[in-house]
Protein backbone atom coordinates (compact mmCIF):
# COMPACT_ATOMS: atom_id res chain seq x y z
CA UNK A 1 0.00 0.00 0.00
CA UNK A 2 1.19 3.43 -0.84
CA UNK A 3 2.47 5.45 2.10
CA UNK A 4 0.44 8.31 3.50
CA UNK A 5 0.84 11.62 1.78
CA UNK A 6 1.56 14.84 3.56
CA UNK A 7 -1.46 17.06 4.01
CA UNK A 8 -0.34 19.39 1.22
CA UNK A 9 0.19 16.58 -1.27
CA UNK A 10 -3.14 15.11 -0.29
CA UNK A 11 -4.93 18.34 -1.08
CA UNK A 12 -3.35 18.69 -4.49
CA UNK A 13 -4.16 15.08 -5.36
CA UNK A 14 -7.69 15.45 -4.07
CA UNK A 15 -8.19 18.60 -6.11
CA UNK A 16 -7.22 16.86 -9.31
CA UNK A 17 -9.28 13.80 -8.40
CA UNK A 18 -12.40 15.86 -7.77
CA UNK A 19 -11.96 18.05 -10.81
CA UNK A 20 -11.42 15.14 -13.18
CA UNK A 21 -14.51 13.42 -11.83
CA UNK A 22 -16.55 16.59 -12.13
CA UNK A 23 -15.35 17.19 -15.66
CA UNK A 24 -16.20 13.70 -16.74
CA UNK A 25 -19.54 13.89 -14.90
CA UNK A 26 -19.13 10.24 -14.29
CA UNK A 27 -17.86 8.09 -11.46
CA UNK A 28 -17.53 8.70 -7.76
CA UNK A 29 -15.10 9.93 -5.19
CA UNK A 30 -15.09 8.30 -1.79
CA UNK A 31 -13.70 10.22 1.15
CA UNK A 32 -13.31 8.35 4.40
CA UNK A 33 -12.24 9.54 7.79
CA UNK A 34 -11.62 7.47 10.84
CA UNK A 35 -9.64 7.85 14.00
CA UNK A 36 -6.37 5.99 14.34
CA UNK A 37 -7.06 4.33 17.65
CA UNK A 38 -4.44 1.59 17.60
CA UNK A 39 -1.43 3.82 17.52
CA UNK A 40 0.36 1.75 20.14
CA UNK A 41 2.39 0.00 17.49
CA UNK A 42 3.66 3.22 15.94
CA UNK A 43 4.48 5.43 18.88
CA UNK A 44 5.13 2.88 21.58
CA UNK A 45 3.85 3.88 24.96
CA UNK A 46 1.57 6.81 24.47
CA UNK A 47 1.58 8.80 27.71
CA UNK A 48 -2.00 9.95 27.27
CA UNK A 49 -4.24 7.38 25.66
CA UNK A 50 -7.27 9.49 26.50
CA UNK A 51 -6.08 12.31 24.27
CA UNK A 52 -7.55 12.81 20.82
CA UNK A 53 -6.40 10.28 18.25
CA UNK A 54 -5.05 11.26 14.88
CA UNK A 55 -7.48 11.10 12.02
CA UNK A 56 -6.81 9.03 8.96
CA UNK A 57 -8.29 10.46 5.79
CA UNK A 58 -8.59 8.42 2.66
CA UNK A 59 -9.77 9.35 -0.77
CA UNK A 60 -10.36 7.04 -3.68
CA UNK A 61 -12.29 6.95 -6.90
CA UNK A 62 -13.08 3.29 -6.39
CA UNK A 63 -11.91 2.68 -9.94
CA UNK A 64 -15.15 4.27 -11.11
CA UNK A 65 -13.28 6.41 -13.61
CA UNK A 66 -12.24 3.36 -15.52
CA UNK A 67 -14.07 2.74 -18.77
CA UNK A 68 -17.12 0.56 -18.66
CA UNK A 69 -15.90 -3.05 -18.62
CA UNK A 70 -19.09 -4.19 -20.31
CA UNK A 71 -18.08 -2.34 -23.40
CA UNK A 72 -16.23 -4.94 -25.50
CA UNK A 73 -13.79 -2.31 -26.74
CA UNK A 74 -12.43 -1.86 -23.26
CA UNK A 75 -12.26 -5.49 -22.36
CA UNK A 76 -8.74 -5.99 -23.59
CA UNK A 77 -7.20 -3.26 -21.50
CA UNK A 78 -9.08 -4.19 -18.40
CA UNK A 79 -5.98 -5.18 -16.51
CA UNK A 80 -4.44 -1.88 -17.43
CA UNK A 81 -7.33 0.16 -16.13
CA UNK A 82 -7.27 -1.53 -12.80
CA UNK A 83 -3.97 0.12 -12.07
CA UNK A 84 -5.56 3.51 -12.73
CA UNK A 85 -7.51 3.40 -9.50
CA UNK A 86 -6.66 6.43 -7.43
CA UNK A 87 -6.01 5.85 -3.76
CA UNK A 88 -4.62 8.53 -1.54
CA UNK A 89 -4.49 8.91 2.19
CA UNK A 90 -3.13 11.19 4.83
CA UNK A 91 -2.96 11.38 8.60
CA UNK A 92 -4.00 14.51 10.43
CA UNK A 93 -2.70 15.20 13.89
CA UNK A 94 -5.38 16.26 16.38
CA UNK A 95 -3.89 19.72 16.81
CA UNK A 96 -3.99 20.32 13.05
CA UNK A 97 -7.58 19.20 12.65
CA UNK A 98 -9.14 22.63 12.50
CA UNK A 99 -6.79 24.05 9.91
CA UNK A 100 -6.92 20.90 7.88
CA UNK A 101 -10.68 20.77 7.75
CA UNK A 102 -10.85 24.42 6.83
CA UNK A 103 -8.80 23.70 3.74
CA UNK A 104 -10.50 20.36 3.20
CA UNK A 105 -13.87 22.10 3.04
CA UNK A 106 -12.48 24.64 0.59
CA UNK A 107 -11.07 21.93 -1.66
CA UNK A 108 -14.33 19.98 -1.58
CA UNK A 109 -16.40 23.07 -2.25
CA UNK A 110 -14.22 23.99 -5.20
CA UNK A 111 -14.03 20.47 -6.55
CA UNK A 112 -17.62 19.30 -6.23
CA UNK A 113 -18.94 21.39 -9.04
CA UNK A 114 -21.41 18.76 -10.14
CA UNK A 115 -23.76 19.54 -7.29
CA UNK A 116 -26.71 21.85 -7.61
CA UNK A 117 -25.78 25.48 -7.36
CA UNK A 118 -27.70 27.67 -5.03
CA UNK A 119 -30.24 29.56 -7.10
CA UNK A 120 -32.74 30.83 -4.67
CA UNK A 121 -33.98 33.42 -7.11
CA UNK A 122 -35.07 30.96 -9.73
CA UNK A 123 -36.78 28.74 -7.21
CA UNK A 124 -38.70 31.66 -5.83
CA UNK A 125 -39.62 32.93 -9.26
CA UNK A 126 -40.87 29.50 -10.19
CA UNK A 127 -42.98 29.28 -7.07
CA UNK A 128 -44.34 32.75 -7.55
CA UNK A 129 -44.76 32.32 -11.26
CA UNK A 130 -47.09 29.40 -10.76
CA UNK A 131 -49.36 31.20 -8.36
CA UNK A 132 -48.92 34.59 -10.04
CA UNK A 133 -50.00 33.26 -13.38
CA UNK A 134 -53.12 31.88 -11.86
CA UNK A 135 -53.88 35.22 -10.22
CA UNK A 136 -53.30 37.16 -13.43
CA UNK A 137 -55.32 34.89 -15.61
CA UNK B 1 -29.59 2.15 7.36
CA UNK B 2 -31.78 5.17 7.57
CA UNK B 3 -31.40 8.29 5.50
CA UNK B 4 -31.80 11.18 7.88
CA UNK B 5 -33.98 14.05 6.71
CA UNK B 6 -31.80 17.00 7.67
CA UNK B 7 -28.06 17.60 7.94
CA UNK B 8 -28.60 18.66 11.53
CA UNK B 9 -30.20 15.36 12.41
CA UNK B 10 -27.44 13.48 10.65
CA UNK B 11 -24.68 15.35 12.45
CA UNK B 12 -26.39 15.00 15.79
CA UNK B 13 -26.87 11.28 15.43
CA UNK B 14 -23.34 10.88 14.13
CA UNK B 15 -21.99 12.73 17.15
CA UNK B 16 -23.90 10.39 19.41
CA UNK B 17 -22.70 7.36 17.51
CA UNK B 18 -19.11 8.55 17.64
CA UNK B 19 -19.40 9.10 21.35
CA UNK B 20 -20.70 5.63 21.85
CA UNK B 21 -18.30 4.05 19.39
CA UNK B 22 -15.26 6.22 18.75
CA UNK B 23 -14.00 3.83 16.11
CA UNK B 24 -16.81 4.59 13.71
CA UNK B 25 -15.88 5.78 10.28
CA UNK B 26 -17.42 8.50 8.18
CA UNK B 27 -17.51 8.15 4.43
CA UNK B 28 -18.37 10.99 2.12
CA UNK B 29 -19.27 9.89 -1.35
CA UNK B 30 -19.33 12.40 -4.16
CA UNK B 31 -20.96 10.58 -6.98
CA UNK B 32 -22.50 11.08 -10.36
CA UNK B 33 -25.45 9.00 -11.37
CA UNK B 34 -24.65 5.73 -12.93
CA UNK B 35 -25.28 5.69 -16.65
CA UNK B 36 -26.96 2.32 -16.64
CA UNK B 37 -30.60 2.61 -17.68
CA UNK B 38 -31.82 0.60 -14.73
CA UNK B 39 -29.94 2.80 -12.33
CA UNK B 40 -31.37 5.91 -13.94
CA UNK B 41 -34.87 4.55 -13.61
CA UNK B 42 -34.33 3.76 -9.97
CA UNK B 43 -32.97 7.21 -9.27
CA UNK B 44 -35.97 8.84 -10.89
CA UNK B 45 -38.38 6.77 -8.88
CA UNK B 46 -36.53 7.68 -5.73
CA UNK B 47 -36.61 11.34 -6.62
CA UNK B 48 -40.31 11.46 -7.25
CA UNK B 49 -40.95 9.56 -4.07
CA UNK B 50 -38.82 11.97 -2.12
CA UNK B 51 -40.58 14.93 -3.66
CA UNK B 52 -43.91 13.52 -2.63
CA UNK B 53 -42.69 13.11 0.91
CA UNK B 54 -41.40 16.63 0.99
CA UNK B 55 -44.64 17.99 -0.28
CA UNK B 56 -46.51 16.13 2.38
CA UNK B 57 -44.23 17.45 5.06
CA UNK B 58 -44.17 21.07 3.99
CA UNK B 59 -47.37 21.96 2.29
CA UNK B 60 -47.36 25.51 3.62
CA UNK B 61 -44.16 26.40 1.81
CA UNK B 62 -46.03 26.30 -1.48
CA UNK B 63 -44.09 23.72 -3.41
CA UNK B 64 -45.01 23.85 -7.05
CA UNK B 65 -46.96 20.73 -7.92
CA UNK B 66 -45.92 20.81 -11.58
CA UNK B 67 -42.24 20.57 -10.74
CA UNK B 68 -41.47 17.63 -12.94
CA UNK B 69 -37.85 17.45 -13.96
CA UNK B 70 -37.64 14.56 -16.38
CA UNK B 71 -34.01 13.44 -16.62
CA UNK B 72 -31.98 16.60 -16.06
CA UNK B 73 -29.82 17.52 -19.03
CA UNK B 74 -26.69 18.06 -16.99
CA UNK B 75 -26.13 15.12 -14.69
CA UNK B 76 -26.33 16.28 -11.12
CA UNK B 77 -23.98 14.72 -8.66
CA UNK B 78 -24.99 13.65 -5.22
CA UNK B 79 -23.14 13.81 -1.96
CA UNK B 80 -23.82 10.98 0.43
CA UNK B 81 -22.51 11.06 3.96
CA UNK B 82 -22.39 7.86 5.85
CA UNK B 83 -21.40 7.17 9.41
CA UNK B 84 -20.87 3.52 9.99
CA UNK B 85 -19.70 1.38 12.83
CA UNK B 86 -18.83 -2.13 11.73
CA UNK B 87 -18.98 -3.59 15.23
CA UNK B 88 -22.38 -2.23 16.10
CA UNK B 89 -23.70 -2.38 12.59
CA UNK B 90 -25.17 1.08 12.88
CA UNK B 91 -25.18 3.11 9.74
CA UNK B 92 -26.44 6.67 9.48
CA UNK B 93 -26.76 8.36 6.15
CA UNK B 94 -27.56 11.71 4.69
CA UNK B 95 -27.84 12.52 1.04
CA UNK B 96 -27.86 15.89 -0.65
CA UNK B 97 -27.20 17.51 -3.98
CA UNK B 98 -26.88 21.09 -2.82
CA UNK B 99 -23.49 22.68 -3.34
CA UNK B 100 -24.26 25.19 -0.60
CA UNK B 101 -24.20 22.50 2.06
CA UNK B 102 -20.78 21.09 1.25
CA UNK B 103 -18.70 23.56 3.19
CA UNK B 104 -20.85 23.38 6.26
CA UNK B 105 -20.98 19.60 6.23
CA UNK B 106 -17.24 19.12 5.82
CA UNK B 107 -16.46 21.58 8.57
CA UNK B 108 -18.89 19.76 10.82
CA UNK B 109 -17.21 16.49 9.95
CA UNK B 110 -14.01 18.06 11.17
CA UNK B 111 -15.66 18.87 14.45
CA UNK B 112 -16.92 15.32 14.69
CA UNK B 113 -13.42 14.04 14.00
CA UNK B 114 -12.18 16.24 16.81
CA UNK B 115 -14.53 14.47 19.15
CA UNK B 116 -17.12 17.20 19.43
CA UNK B 117 -20.36 16.36 21.17
CA UNK B 118 -23.79 17.43 20.03
CA UNK B 119 -23.69 20.69 21.93
CA UNK B 120 -20.28 21.62 20.54
CA UNK B 121 -21.47 21.22 16.97
CA UNK B 122 -23.46 24.39 17.32
CA UNK B 123 -26.25 23.30 15.10
CA UNK B 124 -28.73 25.70 16.56
CA UNK B 125 -30.95 22.78 17.46
CA UNK B 126 -33.82 23.05 19.84
CA UNK B 127 -32.72 23.74 23.42
CA UNK B 128 -34.49 20.65 24.64
CA UNK B 129 -32.39 18.51 22.33
CA UNK B 130 -29.19 20.20 23.41
CA UNK B 131 -30.08 19.74 27.06
CA UNK B 132 -30.79 16.09 26.56
CA UNK B 133 -27.53 15.70 24.71
CA UNK B 134 -25.74 17.28 27.63
CA UNK B 135 -26.03 14.04 29.53
CA UNK B 136 -24.32 12.22 26.69
CA UNK B 137 -21.73 14.95 26.47
CA UNK B 138 -20.47 14.15 29.95
CA UNK B 139 -19.10 10.85 28.83
CA UNK B 140 -15.42 11.17 28.09
CA UNK B 141 -14.44 9.83 24.72
CA UNK B 142 -12.06 7.00 25.37
CA UNK B 143 -11.31 3.87 23.49
CA UNK B 144 -11.89 1.66 26.48
CA UNK B 145 -14.70 -0.82 25.88
CA UNK B 146 -16.31 -0.01 29.22
CA UNK B 147 -16.56 3.63 28.31
CA UNK B 148 -17.99 2.68 24.96
CA UNK B 149 -20.75 0.79 26.64
CA UNK B 150 -21.45 3.71 28.89
CA UNK B 151 -21.51 5.93 25.88
CA UNK B 152 -24.06 3.84 24.07
CA UNK B 153 -26.20 3.75 27.16
CA UNK B 154 -25.96 7.50 27.38
CA UNK B 155 -26.82 7.82 23.72
CA UNK B 156 -29.89 5.73 24.26
CA UNK B 157 -30.78 7.73 27.32
CA UNK B 158 -30.45 10.87 25.31
CA UNK B 159 -32.72 9.41 22.70
CA UNK B 160 -35.32 8.60 25.30
CA UNK B 161 -34.96 11.93 27.02
CA UNK B 162 -35.96 13.72 23.87
CA UNK B 163 -39.65 13.38 24.31
CA UNK B 164 -40.53 15.10 21.11
CA UNK B 165 -37.59 15.46 18.77
CA UNK B 166 -37.75 18.51 16.60
CA UNK B 167 -35.23 17.93 13.86
CA UNK B 168 -36.07 14.29 13.48
CA UNK B 169 -33.56 13.54 16.20
CA UNK B 170 -33.99 10.13 17.66
CA UNK B 171 -31.80 7.76 19.55
CA UNK B 172 -29.40 6.15 17.15
CA UNK B 173 -30.63 2.70 18.02
CA UNK B 174 -34.31 3.39 18.15
CA UNK B 175 -34.38 4.39 14.52
CA UNK B 176 -36.74 1.69 13.43
CA UNK B 177 -39.18 2.21 16.22
CA UNK B 178 -39.65 5.91 15.68
CA UNK B 179 -41.17 5.78 12.29
CA UNK B 180 -44.12 8.04 12.83
CA UNK B 181 -42.26 11.24 13.43
CA UNK B 182 -45.16 13.60 13.37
Amino acid sequence: MAPHLSNEEFFTSLTTLLSTTSQKTRGSVYLTQKPLLNTTSTNGDDPSPVSQPSILIRATDGNTNAPNPKNPKNKIERSKTKASKVKISTVVAPEELEGFYGRYAEVCKAGMTGLKKRDRKRGKAKGKGGSGKGAKA
Amino acid sequence: MPYLPTPQAYLEQSALLLQAYPDSRITTKYSFLSQRPTALKKAQARQSQRRQQQQQQSQDTATTPSQSTPAPQTPVATLTLKTYNPAAGICLQYRTNKAAEVGRLITSLGKLAGGADVAALGLGAAPATAAAAGTAGDVEMTDAPVAAEEGSAAAQAAGQAQGKPDAGAKGGKSKKKGKGKR
